[in-house]
């Protein structure tokens, strides 16, 4: 409701800043202007039969032959009901599956993504995005910056979680506004302090690590930290295998020394304002006396064991691996001097993860969205130029294959009449 | 005195078509290097993988199987080996500029890649075919770690070392400098440890000319 009543107030010239005195009447974080449809509606419109778009696009596979993107930008431009929408996700599926996967328009996926969320497909949208192998959907920055504000503004933030993750498979953290909005949903996903598996902690980790090294502020160092100690977690207890495969990560061993690292540049850091949030320590604290707990527990319980599991469990892990693990009393020991010397210069920040993020996103986001809405307006009208070559292309091809087919046919006739 | 070679029109025409439904029946990629996890065997030869080859073929993933889930493909990516992080100590990579993904594959994992190899810090001026995108063996280099690969520099080469020939070759080569110029040889004739050029049968066939017009007999 409230979000409607904004939307009325404002027109497309006048840009409105959230301004709301408690984080807690505080929805969303975009600006409405970031999240208006006024600019993409205002495009030139190419209205299209759904239904002959369709059979054309049926016929066109059925006789083996590529279907243009164009086709395919039309049908998803001009969807205009949800049962579309599931009708637009098949032929999304068909053409990643054609030889022309690799030309499907950057415009395509954002009215794609555009349309899911007006229509109220938010659900689907992440269905595709997250199959992104499958659907060929390779949302920009901007499009993944919408994704994630409706989801906050839904108050979900472990979906909004799992469009982060996403972010970081891409590793499209380029832009300051999505580091701030992905901080920002996992800080509040991180307070509701869930119970998290294996996979969804090494994913978790990841997409903190990746978003903490673009910042370089109290909020990055403690995502760092928290990325590493997370990461860390999963390899000592699967291996370093099972916590590259498939992510954008370094393969080298020690996550745990790395995040002991940046806890030792950031005591090291000269200026005062790069600290580290208490809550992103002690987690690091709890996650390291959790490990020699169960290492402890671990080597005791293998010698009341029998022989023959200890021998299979052996098997399994790599020796770089035990000497990974070998390694964790010296992590234990090396944290306890580091915490201790990050308190002593007063460098640990009592505020928690979320906070941090929230007041980051209060000062920086505004500034942020700025350079992105006039990139955005480029790229719409860059967009925009395109479809109208494709357009007139197409136009030329069809008339040429007329003229040819026209040309074929009186041939023939005169071979017949002579 | 053989009899003139008769036309054999339809012998001609049956080559053709024969030649014609070979590159129609051609199998994709996805066929030829599908792959059954369970048996390690390919289903298209039926041949088992090699054994010590089955730990990295259940642990890493194939070069397409990286670039399945990357915006176009991953073009301007880089993409390391585990065989060359093993191997080489300076960073060997390559950067993909093309890709032909085979589209009748259900995850859109086998295709072929174009792009730049930079093997051991020292990068190529040309494109070409990725070698062995089918082998389990790949690994996307993360961004932050991008910069890291591109900074090395490769130090100097050594320098070619150089090894005396060995006796009797050594005396037929003053022999026949001698035969030739009359004088001795001032200078040991040394082998350079390094050999220049690429051994093909284009070497090996302009060697023999050159031979033959040298050398009446053997020596």
């Amino acid at each position: 409701m409230a979000a409607s009543v904004w939307k009325r107030c404002v027109t497309a010239a006048v840009k409105v800043k959230c301004l709301s005195p408690s984080l807690s009447a505080r929805r969303w974080l975009l600006s409405a202007a970031y999240t208006d449809t006024k600019v993409w509606e205002a495009r030139e419109k190419d209205p299209q039969n759904l239904a002959l778009l369709a059979t054309t696009m049926d016929r066109t596979y059925d006789r083996n032959l590529p279907v243009s993107s164009l086709s395919v930008s039309r049908f998803v431009d001009n969807i205009s009901s949800r049962e579309e929408i599931d009708q637009a996700e098949y032929y999304l599926y068909k053409f990643r599956h054609s030889p022309n996967c690799w030309y499907l328009r950057d415009w395509t996926i954002h009215s794609w993504i555009r349309q899911c969320l007006k229509y109220g497909a938010k659900e689907k949208a992440l269905h595709t995005v997250k199959n992104k192998v499958q659907y060929g959907i390779f949302p920009d920055d901007f499009t993944f910056n919408l994704l994630i504000d409706s989801y906050i503004k839904d108050g979900n933030f472990k979906s909004a979680c799992s469009v982060v993750e996403e972010v970081m498979l891409q590793e499209a953290f380029d832009l300051p506004s999505t580091q701030i909005l992905s901080l920002y949903a996992m800080g509040r996903y991180q307070a509701t302090r869930p119970q998290l598996t294996v996979s969804e902690e090494r994913a978790l980790g990841a997409s903190l690590l990746i978003c903490g090294l673009q910042q370089d502020n109290t909020v990055g160092l403690s995502a760092q930290l928290l990325g590493n100690a997370l990461l860390g977690k999963v390899e000592m207890s699967k291996g370093i295998h099972a916590v590259f495969r498939g992510m954008p990560l370094y393969w080298g061993h020690g996550y745990l020394g790395r995040a002991l690292d940046v806890m030792e540049r950031a005591a090291a850091a000269a200026s005062g304002d790069v600290k580290l949030t208490k809550d992103a320590v002690d987690y690091t604290n709890d996650l390291l006396q959790e490990l020699s707990s169960t290492s402890d527990s671990d080597s005791s319980g293998a010698e009341s064991a029998g022989e023959e599991d200890e021998e299979k469990k052996e098997d399994h892990v790599d020796e770089a691996d035990q000497a990974e693990r070998a390694k964790l009393p010296q992590y234990v020991t090396r944290f306890k001097e580091l915490s201790s010397q990050l308190e002593s210069e007063g460098k640990v920040d009592s505020a928690s993860f979320q906070d941090s993020a929230s007041a980051l996103a209060h000062q920086n986001l505004a500034a942020a969205e700025k350079p992105d809405l006039e990139q955005y307006l480029s790229r719409v009208q860059g967009w925009e130029a395109d479809n109208r070559q494709l357009i007139v292309r197409e136009k030329e091809m069809r008339m040429k294959a007329e003229q040819e087919k026209n040309e074929r046919l009186a041939a023939k006739a005169a071979a017949q009449q002579a | 005195m053989a009899k003139k070679k008769q036309l054999r029109l339809i012998a001609e025409m049956a080559r053709k078509i024969r030649a014609y439904r070979e590159l129609k029946s051609r199998l994709r990629e996805s066929q030829k290097y599908a792959l059954d996890y369970g048996t390690m065997r390919r289903p298209h030869t039926g041949k088992m993988l090699p054994v010590l080859a089955w730990q990295d073929v259940r642990r890493e993933s194939r070069l397409f199987s990286l670039l399945a889930g990357m915006r176009l493909f991953g073009v301007g990516r880089l993409l390391t080996r585990k065989s060359w992080l093993e191997e080489h100590a300076e960073p060997s990579y390559w950067q993909i500029t093309k890709v032909k993904v085979d589209y009748t594959a259900e995850n859109l994992d086998h295709g072929k890649a174009w792009g730049i190899l930079t093997l051991k810090g020292k990068q190529e001026s040309e494109v070409k075919e990725v070698a062995k995108a089918m082998y389990h063996d790949w690994r996307l280099v993360p961004k932050h770690m991008e910069q890291q690969l591109k900074d090395f520099v490769p130090g100097p080469e050594p320098p070619v070392r150089y090894v005396p020939y060995p006796p009797l070759l050594r005396a037929m080569l003053l022999a026949k400098h001698k035969k030739a110029a009359g004088s001795v040889l001032a200078e040991e004739p040394v082998l350079p440890l390094k050999r220049d050029v690429l051994l093909s049968k284009d070497y090996f066939r302009s060697q023999e000319q050159e031979a033959q017009r040298t050398e009446g007999t053997a020596v």
